[in-house]
């Protein structure tokens, strides 16, 4: 099917009553977490997942997907009014955001902030209905052995990328891959890390590993007690909001910056859309006539983390559609979500879902456009979540996680689990261990560990088997960028990637 | 006064004591039946569950309502435990396969077997077919096992778990044949396929409905099916006897299954239920529109057949390595 035809297919689902509802819901949602902070993506899409088990799959992807997107939408807001970054994401638009609203620009840094979103978020809808289709052919040509050395690619990137500490980040990754491992084994039937209880045969549901890790220890570090910030209030007017025409002229390179890198940091493994922030921010400032300007309310300093998270999007759905494989926490549920319906995503996805995949495309260009509405003129309403006490907050988000849990198989030791899992993912943020890792580690040891054996299935056990050109180019990069850190010049350069201070 | 109250109760004792067996003869379920099911919903007993609770209420089956309940986990482990936590409840019933019969055979933890459970009745039994690329050189499975025969080893089967029916129809035909070809392992139908499909792997034993698909698509070319007799879908497909290799493959079935110890009458009234369904028309259709096979047993019946069933998977493992524990 060629692009055209299929983008006209995409619309008439996506534009379809239903289908657009769940577009409106989803972005309005995403918006709403992306303002609130410390409720982020993969914690809502995680907790919303098992209610959507009755919905038509294509709608509750749509839904899902603008949580997704909106929610990098959103937490600019937080970022300019309040100094606290909504998102993850948006932690590097504090710096330049949070300065200009100090100076009395809080209009043209939260209008800049949507506009440029828009852009590059619109820029990744395209690049991926470009690059998708023909990558799935592709990948059809993968096998084991090139899906084993893309696991172990990614499973590096993330743990180089996942914080400061590589050990942290790879103890974490650890443990996801030994949770991996659990219950009956596909290869030899063999029972492995059961403790003889007959609930574990199956493994442990991931799902339940990123509701506890990251929606209820999120609630859990939230309910600490916190210094109240201070909001800065919102301009009156859509007037006060549009950056002037000199602030576009200045921006230019900025959305470009933002549109490329991003949707580039988005097809990468392990490297989410904070890194795609950073990075496009450090080059803007890099090749800047007045680098002085960024730190002070330089306006390319919003446009360029913000297009580029936004890019992001567009990006990560690539390897995730074609290859089956997520590289980060959200895609890697957005992953769960679509096993769980039923879909098969990898190589055959687009060619025998092309209602799921023009409708999810379709629906992310009507996506965006409805965000630039909700967070322009609207700004000033999502705004006032920002007041919303926890008290209010916390309880409901635990009680859709344990209603999320207890609905899909009515088990009590189920819900002891999401309790276990709670309470670990607290701990790792009180010890600063990264969680990306673990949940990763859990999804793609899986999808490795299978991969690794059967490549030597069909070698009869010889090694030699991921010697082939693809697999050899990846292992190598990955041995490479374990080793690296080793090299003081090599770990400084990757601190400086990631480093939030920066 | 109250002597004459005693001998009252006494005698409204008697009486329903005396009305008990009357009463059992017609029993008939008085508030919502449960069904529970081993897969999460979307799943193929889940599908299945929702579909007879459709029926049953279609048909007017059922003085009340049927629901489905589901018990994910350790291929049917968990849901078994479930039913046999029921124990005597007559509104209780499962829905089973044959991966009930062979995970307990190789997994320890699995505590409650099917032999614990009561049978109701057997409903269908699961055809497959085995397919090669479209370009591929084999046009006939006897192609096929001859080529594995010259160089054992070389050829490739994509299927399931060790434990699965792609891979007894393998051993099962290997040792008929003495051919050797390699079995990899993949968790989703989907990766099944896309390795035949990108030529990693040389043949597969896949869901006639899957495979019709791929047929039409010009991308698969079915060699045999596992079927007896022939599926309306494929009426110039030979069946596995008719391409000359008369092997046992244990026939992937769903049946009903019931709580221990359920009274007797609610038993029979399940079967009897169960039976009516089975003639009714919405099942026919049903059948027909999922390509499964009829192959209705009553609970005597189905009893005999868990125990074959479990001995030939037994002795299938024995012969391919896997370890037993039961």
């Amino acid at each position: 099917m060629d692009i055209f035809s299929g983008l006209m297919q995409g619309f008439q689902v996506a534009l379809s009553a239903n289908n657009l509802l769940m577009c409106v819901i989803g972005v309005v949602l995403g918006t709403v977490i992306g303002v609130l902070p410390g409720l982020g993506p993969p914690a809502t899409i995680a907790m919303l997942l098992p209610l959507t088990f009755k919905l038509e799959p294509t709608g509750a992807m749509i839904m899902l997907a603008g949580i997704y997107y909106g929610a990098k939408y959103g937490g600019s807001t937080t970022s300019i009014l309040l100094n606290v970054p909504g998102e993850s994401s948006s932690v590097v638009t504090c710096i330049d955001g949070y300065q200009m609203a100090r100076k009395g620009r809080a209009g043209p840094a939260l209008g800049m902030a949507a506009i440029s979103s828009f852009i590059a978020g619109t820029f990744g809808v395209v690049a991926l209905m470009l690059v998708a289709p023909p990558l799935a052919k592709i990948s059809l040509a993968f096998s084991a052995p090139e899906y084993f050395a893309l696991m172990v690619f990614g499973l590096t990137m993330v743990v180089l990328l996942a914080g400061e500490s590589l050990i942290k980040a790879f103890l974490s990754m650890l443990v996801g891959l030994w949770i991996a491992g659990m219950g009956t084994d596909l290869f030899t039937a063999t029972s492995r890390f059961t403790f003889g209880r007959v609930e574990l045969l199956g493994g442990i549901d991931f799902i339940i590993v990123a509701i506890g890790v990251f929606a209820v220890g999120e609630v859990l570090a939230n309910m600490e007690p916190a210094e109240p910030a201070e909001m800065l209030p919102v301009p009156k007017g859509l007037r006060n909001l549009m950056p002037t025409w000199d602030d576009m002229k200045r921006c230019r390179f900025a959305f470009v910056n933002g549109s490329v890198v991003g949707f580039l940091i988005g097809i990468l493994p392990g490297a989410g859309s904070t890194i795609a922030s950073f990075m496009s921010y450090g080059i803007e400032k890099a090749v800047s006539k007045h680098p002085e300007e960024f730190g002070q309310g330089a306006i390319e300093g919003v446009a360029a983390p913000e297009g580029a998270n936004n890019a992001e999007t567009g990006g990560a759905l690539v390897p995730l559609l074609t290859l089956g494989i997520p590289g980060s926490g959200t895609t890697a549920i957005l992953l769960a979500a679509l096993i769980l319906w039923g879909f098969k995503p990898g190589p055959l996805f687009i060619q025998d879902q092309p209602a799921l995949f023009w409708g999810l495309v379709a629906s992310m260009y009507i996506g965006n456009v409805l965000l630039l509405i909700l967070n322009l003129p609207l700004v000033a309403v999502f705004a006032q979540l920002l007041k919303m006490p926890g008290y209010a907050m916390y309880p409901l988000i635990l009680g859709v996680s344990i209603v999320g849990v207890y609905t899909a198989d009515s088990s009590m030791f189920q819900l002891g689990l999401l309790a276990a899992f709670g309470l670990f993912g607290y701990a790792m943020r009180k010890l600063d261990f990264p969680t990306a890792p673990l949940v990763l580690g859990l999804v793609l040891g899986d999808l490795m560990e299978k991969a690794l054996r059967q490549s030597l299935m069909m070698s009869q056990g010889d090694p030699s088997i991921l010697l082939r050109p693809i697999p050899s180019v990846l292992l190598g990069l990955a041995v490479l960028l374990l080793v690296g850190p080793l090299f003081k010049k090599f770990n400084a350069f990757r601190v400086k990637v990631i480093d939030t201070e920066a | 006064m109250s002597k004459f109250r005693t001998i009252h109760a006494i005698a409204l004792s008697v009486a329903a004591l005396l009305a008990v067996p009357a009463a059992h003869a017609d029993w008939k379920p008085t508030k919502t039946v449960e069904v529970i099911v081993h897969t999460g919903p979307g799943g193929g007993n889940d599908v299945l569950g929702r579909a007879i609770a459709n029926m049953m209420e279609k048909e007017k089956l059922l003085p009340v309502r049927m629901q489905v309940v589901n018990k994910p986990g350790g291929n049917g482990a968990v849901a078994a435990a479930a039913i046999s936590e029921k124990k005597y409840d007559p509104h209780t019933i499962g829905l089973i396969t044959s991966v009930w019969i062979a995970g307990p055979l190789t997994t320890s933890e699995a505590k409650i077997t099917l032999h614990d459970l009561k049978p109701i009745a057997q409903l269908v039994r699961e055809p497959a077919v085995i397919a090669v690329r479209a370009d591929s050189r084999f046009k006939t499975l006897k192609e096929f096992i001859e080529a594995a025969k010259a160089k054992p080893g070389s050829l490739k089967q994509s299927g399931g778990s060790v434990t699965s029916r792609d891979n007894i129809v393998r051993l099962s035909l290997q040792h008929a044949t003495g051919a050797k070809w390699a079995f990899v392992s993949f968790p989703g139908g989907g990766e099944r396929v896309a390795a035949l499909l990108g030529g990693h792997v040389d043949i597969m034993v896949i869901e006639p409905q899957e495979a019709g698909e791929q047929v039409r698509a010009g991308k698969l070319r079915v060699l045999a099916q596992l079927a007896e007799p022939r599926l309306a879908a494929y009426p110039d497909v030979p069946t596995l006897k008719e391409a000359g290799y008369d092997v046992t493959t244990t026939p992937q079935i769903r049946a009903v299954v019931a709580p221990p110890q359920m009274p007797a009458d609610a038993a029979a009234y399940w079967e009897e239920r169960f039976t009516k369904l089975h003639e009714t028309p919405s099942w026919k259709k049903y059948l027909h529109d999922n390509q499964l096979e009829d192959a209705f047993l009553h609970a005597a019946d189905l009893r005999k057949s868990i125990v074959e069933t479990e001995k030939q998977l037994r002795e299938q493992y024995q012969l391919a390595g896997i370890k037993t524990v039961r």
